[in-house]
């Protein structure tokens, strides 16, 4: 089993808890290895994301605090990030979802990637890592309720 | 909501049907999740509210309580009363606006916020659905402290020098604070910025922290709008041995607690939506 693959399993149990959109995982310089995620979060973005994300721990580490989870409230939905070896796991969720339960997934999911995150993270050609995103992502997608904007632009 | 219908708070109160819209009868609901739903509307209307202390009126614009008046008291004075009825009548009015300048600046959350402090102060019944109190009380306290206090550089001959005054101080007979000696331990760290990253307030934080808050609030902002994610509201981070947390409120300020480690924060979370 390849590395994609593994984090791609993985990743996907995390939407046995309702409300979980989906997941992505980027490396410790914000690349991104492996995403869960319906298409309409385009990898370009997820990637731009993915960098910020590191930087905002990296903004805590540069004042002495080793970020392990965060969680980032938006108006409808959360975004759950945790720490894990040489990357970190972003969920997107409803801001309705249950906290506890996603707590949990995340630390067993967190815990079951590590290996294949470090393989993911030494391999040199992300595209074959990334899921291809559907053609189907092409075509304008439903946005999840509340969610009217994407990239900066009004979803129809 | 903003409708001209009449909300019966517990009192039964005979009003005109109204030509059109709905008329609506909320047994039960407070007086206080109404004012939320009318500034959440961010309708412009004036309220008439009956309740056990007589009539006083709510002046609500844009998201924001601007004005309040009863037969005692104007302004804050006038809100706090209002808020400390318990049952009663909401309705509609067609009294006229005043000329003059609003008399309530501060948001409506800070509004209530304030409200339940000086209810709890006057050892009133806490009959409305507003989460708080209990280990909160000191979370209630923090945020407090960070919201009377306001900087204004523009003081003519000031120079630039940064003075701190009370919103408050022109109308609203604020009683002062109970000494709150445990609030600097529940968050040794407390800090106020601007929506421009200027440090209004801070207590024990770094001039490092600020920055960091700073950024990290602008990188939480992005993000979302990267994902579609839409309007930031709060950042709760947990680091090996510390928590911090970010929010914004009503007014753009950005604040950041660093609360004590072992200090409960479920009723912090449920408020910012954590």
């Amino acid at each position: 089993m390849t590395a994609a693959s593994e984090l791609l399993t993985s990743l996907g149990t995390l939407k046995d808890v309702t409300g979980i959109l989906g997941s992505f995982v980027v490396t410790d310089d914000g690349r991104l290895v492996a995403r869960e995620i319906p298409p309409m979060f385009d990898d370009t973005a997820l990637a731009e994301a993915g960098g910020r994300l590191t930087r905002l721990r990296d903004t805590f580490a540069a004042v002495g605090d080793r970020l392990d989870v965060a969680v980032v409230r938006f108006r409808d939905h959360k975004l759950y990030l945790k720490t894990i070896g040489t990357g970190m796991l972003c969920i997107v969720a409803e801001g309705a979802v249950n906290m506890p339960a996603l707590r949990m997934a995340a630390n067993l999911v967190g815990r079951r990637i590590v290996p294949a995150l470090e393989r993911a993270a030494q391999e040199p050609a992300p595209p074959a890592v990334i899921a291809p995103a559907p053609v189907a992502a092409r075509a304008p997608a439903q946005a999840p309720p509340g969610m009217r904007r994407f990239r900066g632009r009004a979803v129809e | 909501m903003s409708g001209g219908g009449s909300r019966d708070l517990g009192a039964a109160a005979a009003t005109p049907e109204p030509a059109v819209g709905f008329h609506a009868q909320l047994h039960g609901a407070s007086l206080w999740d109404l004012v939320q739903m009318e500034c959440l509307a961010r309708a412009r209307l004036v309220v008439e509210v009956t309740g056990e202390g007589g009539v006083g009126h709510l002046y609500f614009d844009a998201g924001r309580v601007v004005h309040a008046s009863t037969a005692r008291n104007r302004g804050t004075a006038a809100a706090f009363e209002i808020l400390g009825w318990t049952h009663g009548t909401y309705q509609a009015s067609n009294r006229s606006w005043p000329s003059a300048a609003p008399t309530i600046e501060m948001s409506h959350e800070s509004l209530l916020l304030h409200a339940a402090k000086h209810r709890d102060e006057q050892g009133g019944s806490n009959l409305v659905a507003f989460p708080s109190r209990g280990i909160d009380a000191s979370v209630d306290a923090a945020i407090e402290d960070l919201e009377i206090l306001e900087i204004d550089q523009d003081e003519p001959g000031q120079g630039g020098t940064l003075t701190m005054r009370n919103p408050n101080a022109d109308d609203t007979p604020i009683p002062p604070a109970p000494p709150r000696a445990e609030n600097p331990a529940d968050f040794p760290v407390m800090m106020r910025l601007s929506s421009s990253g200027a440090v209004l307030r801070n207590r024990g934080g770094s001039e490092e922290l600020a920055e960091a808050t700073a950024y990290t609030h602008r990188l939480v902002q992005l993000t979302g709008e990267l994902l579609g994610l839409e309007e930031f509201v709060s950042l709760e981070c947990a680091f090996t041995n510390e928590r911090f947390i970010v929010f914004t409120e009503g007014d753009g300020d950005i604040v950041a607690l660093r609360p004590r480690p072992d200090l409960n924060l479920q009723t912090l979370r449920e408020r910012l939506g954590l």
